[in-house]
């Protein structure tokens, strides 16, 4: 953290010019729509990898401009947070572009990947926005954390504490996160890797709350991390600085989450592209995060596996990885669920599309989180394993291999297949797939090998010591 | 006397591509021209903004066409409303709608969106904006006396507070006047059904055909 940064960006919550909130998404909109035009940037659904550097530039130029001129609305003052372009090119140059992520035999670091980077993505899992019933929540956790590729947990969200529903803050919720921090170290505990880093814990929707998870003997470290919202798009809130405050302070990891919405204020895919670069350049800007978490979705479908959100991911992932050395987690959403091929297609393309853009991996939200207990630690493996294989692929050559993909799940967008309940597809005592689940996984795997994808399993190297960066 | 074809088409290229002013300007010209201000809502400004949000729910054009082209109807119906008032007459809603989202929850694109669709359908729309206490949607019941209230919630984290709501209209005894509909990321209809709601909605085009099918019963 840039040392007394806060005191800028609250001065200046309180100073910039005043807008309404509409005026300010209409504005944004508008010159989305004008930049789109200016650089010239345009979708197409036959390459969703595009292999061109000029275009991922003029992206990156145009979420620059963008920023620049837009800054971030502050929800709390109704005030735009704005800086110059001199201001965010200086804080660019010292983003950090690597992080020790976990503590002991556990740790990885996460680095700032490049567009085809040889180097393995690290790859984040978790029932990150499914939610999860307290009774499967422990053995969900457990799936994921157990997995040997998987380095990083999200704890999700479960929305009970004892049988009621958590209402946002009430003592409910503060209990409900410090049970859920709990629940995620135990889990990495039995899993044999009480140093993994825990990525976040996502019940509480306040400060208050998510400050409430942190507890070095039962809960999150400073070796682990919690998420600070952007509201869509480019938007913020005292209550989320307030986050980055206790985690500068306390000296734990920030991630920028941003949940751009394809068909929202940006519009189509282009659009979206050039506001995702500049949520990206806030989460750099206000909350100096430590890395950024891309959660894009179709305003429709909740996913980013269809053209649209595979093209978006795509361009935004190589835009920042050519002009930046930001480290960026693009966030895999499907419609599907577990027990289903589509699923698991929808994981492949995520993941090549993702490891050859410059991004690490995190997956999966599946059934667009409408699905309690519809996830497991085996559609993470599946996406570490193809983000393995894919190490090496021209972006050409990733493009085709998603279009292939796609062409295999894509009639399931618009009437998707939500797949089982955790029960359903693994079994509750000994927390493996069932045979039913691990056929599905072997059938698609063996049906990317045909298509020339070589999915072999390579151990992680081992991991440096020590904590955080 | 109906809308000349040129006045006709100005106004739904205006409303389609989100001009404010010329959206504005053409009702004052068809105004001017002696035109009954309830046949160009309904004749013009209803079917083309029902195109749009259909447009928008297909896929085929996005949010800000729809916000811009939301913002134009909202510049056209001060004069449409002045001209119903100096002709004697009162509103032409098709209904009052309160909406907001609920206590906790400050996602607000969903409910914007489906604000947008019901003006767009002619329904008198107060947008309480976003996290709402239950006190807020009973004082704003009160005060605007509404024929409809709608909730939305993005999360299961903040769901608990739909149900909290429609319980303090139970508590204050108010639940019997007017009618709920529950929607959002989070809303199923088998929960709406289980709080007792009396519709769900999974998107706007869908809020809108209930509250039209609520105002008939």
């Amino acid at each position: 953290m840039r040392s007394n940064w806060l005191v800028e960006i609250v001065k200046r919550a309180q100073s910039g010019p005043f807008m309404k909130e509409e005026d300010f998404d209409l504005g944004v909109a508008k010159r989305i729509r004008e930049l789109v035009k200016e650089k010239g940037i345009r979708f197409d659904p036959g390459t969703l990898v595009p292999s061109d550097d000029d275009l991922a530039d003029r992206v990156f130029q145009a979420g620059l401009q963008l920023f620049v001129e837009w800054g971030a609305y502050c929800q709390s003052t109704e005030r735009c947070i704005r800086f110059t372009l001199g201001e965010v090119q200086d804080i660019l140059k010292h983003v950090p572009s690597e992080v020790h992520l976990g503590t002991g035999k556990d740790a990885v670091v996460m680095r700032h990947r490049g567009v085809e980077d040889p180097r393995p993505a690290v790859m984040h899992s978790g029932p990150t926005g499914t939610p999860a019933s307290e009774r499967y929540h422990p053995l969900i956790l457990l799936s994921c954390a157990q997995e040997p590729l998987v380095d990083c947990l999200g704890a999700g969200s479960v929305s009970t504490y004892l049988g009621e529903q958590i209402l946002p803050g009430t003592p409910l919720e503060i209990l409900g996160a410090r049970r859920d921090a709990a629940v995620a170290r135990e889990a990495v505990r039995m899993a044999g890797r009480p140093g993994m880093h825990i990525n976040d814990v996502a019940v509480p929707l306040t400060c208050a709350g998510k400050m409430s998870a942190f507890d070095p003997e039962a809960g999150l470290r400073r070796s682990d991390a919690i998420l600070v919202a952007q509201m869509v798009e480019l938007k913020t809130n005292f209550d989320q600085l307030s986050r980055v405050a206790h985690l500068y302070n306390l000296g734990a990891i920030t991630v920028d989450l941003m949940t751009p919405l394809i068909g929202g204020i940006g519009g189509g895919a282009e659009g979206t592209a050039v506001v995702s670069v500049a949520d990206h350049l806030l989460g750099a800007v206000l909350y100096d995060a430590d890395y950024h978490m891309f959660s894009h979705t179709h305003i429709r479908f909740v996913n980013n596996t269809d053209p649209m959100g595979l093209w978006c991911q795509a361009v935004v992932g190589q835009a920042l990885a050519r002009n930046t050395g930001m480290i960026t987690l693009n966030d895999i959403y499907t419609v599907s669920g577990p027990g289903t091929k589509e699923l698991l297609y929808e994981c492949a393309a995520g993941a090549v599309v993702g490891t050859v853009s410059g991004f690490n991996m995190q997956g999966a939200g599946t059934t667009g989180g409408f699905n309690r207990d519809h996830t497991t630690g085996l559609e993470a493996r599946f996406i570490a394993e193809v983000s393995r294989a894919a190490l090496g692929l021209s972006r050409q050559a990733a493009s085709a291999l998603a279009g292939e993909l796609l062409h295999r799940y894509e009639a399931s967008l618009a009437r998707p297949n939500r797949g089982h309940p955790f029960p359903e597809v693994y079994d509750e005592n000994t927390v493996q797939p069932r045979q039913q689940w691990l056929d599905l996984y072997h059938t698609v795997k063996e049906e990317l090998v045909l298509l020339g994808l070589k999915c072999d399993y390579e151990p992680r190297p081992a991991a440096p010591q020590g904590g955080n960066r | 006397m109906s809308v000349p074809s040129a006045i006709q088409q100005k106004l739904r290229r205006a409303l389609e591509e989100g001009e404010a002013a010329a959206a504005e300007g053409s009702v004052r010209e068809a105004i001017q021209a002696g035109i009954d201000p309830v046949e160009i809502i309904e004749g013009i400004l209803i079917p083309t903004l029902t195109a749009i949000g259909d447009r928008f729910q297909e896929g085929q054009i996005f949010l800000p066409e729809l916000m811009m082209a939301g913002k134009a109807a909202e510049a056209s119906s001060k004069p449409l409303t002045e001209a119903i008032v100096a002709r004697g007459g009162s509103s032409t809603s098709k209904g009052k709608v309160i909406v907001g989202t609920v206590q906790g929850d400050i996602h607000d694109i969903g409910k914007n969106i489906v604000v947008t669709i019901l003006r767009a359908n002619g329904f008198e729309v107060l947008d309480l904006g976003r996290d709402v206490s239950p006190s807020g949607f009973v004082d704003a019941a009160k005060q605007h006396a509404p024929d409809i209230i709608g909730m939305s919630s993005l999360m299961t984290t903040t769901r608990p507070y739909v149900q909290a709501t429609l319980n303090l209209f139970r508590d204050v005894a108010l639940r019997d006047r007017f009618r709920f509909l529950v929607g959002g990321g989070c809303v199923t209809e088998a929960w709406a059904n289980e709080i007792g709601a009396d519709g769900y909605a999974p998107d706007a085009a869908s809020a809108a055909a209930l509250c039209k099918q609520l105002m008939r019963d």
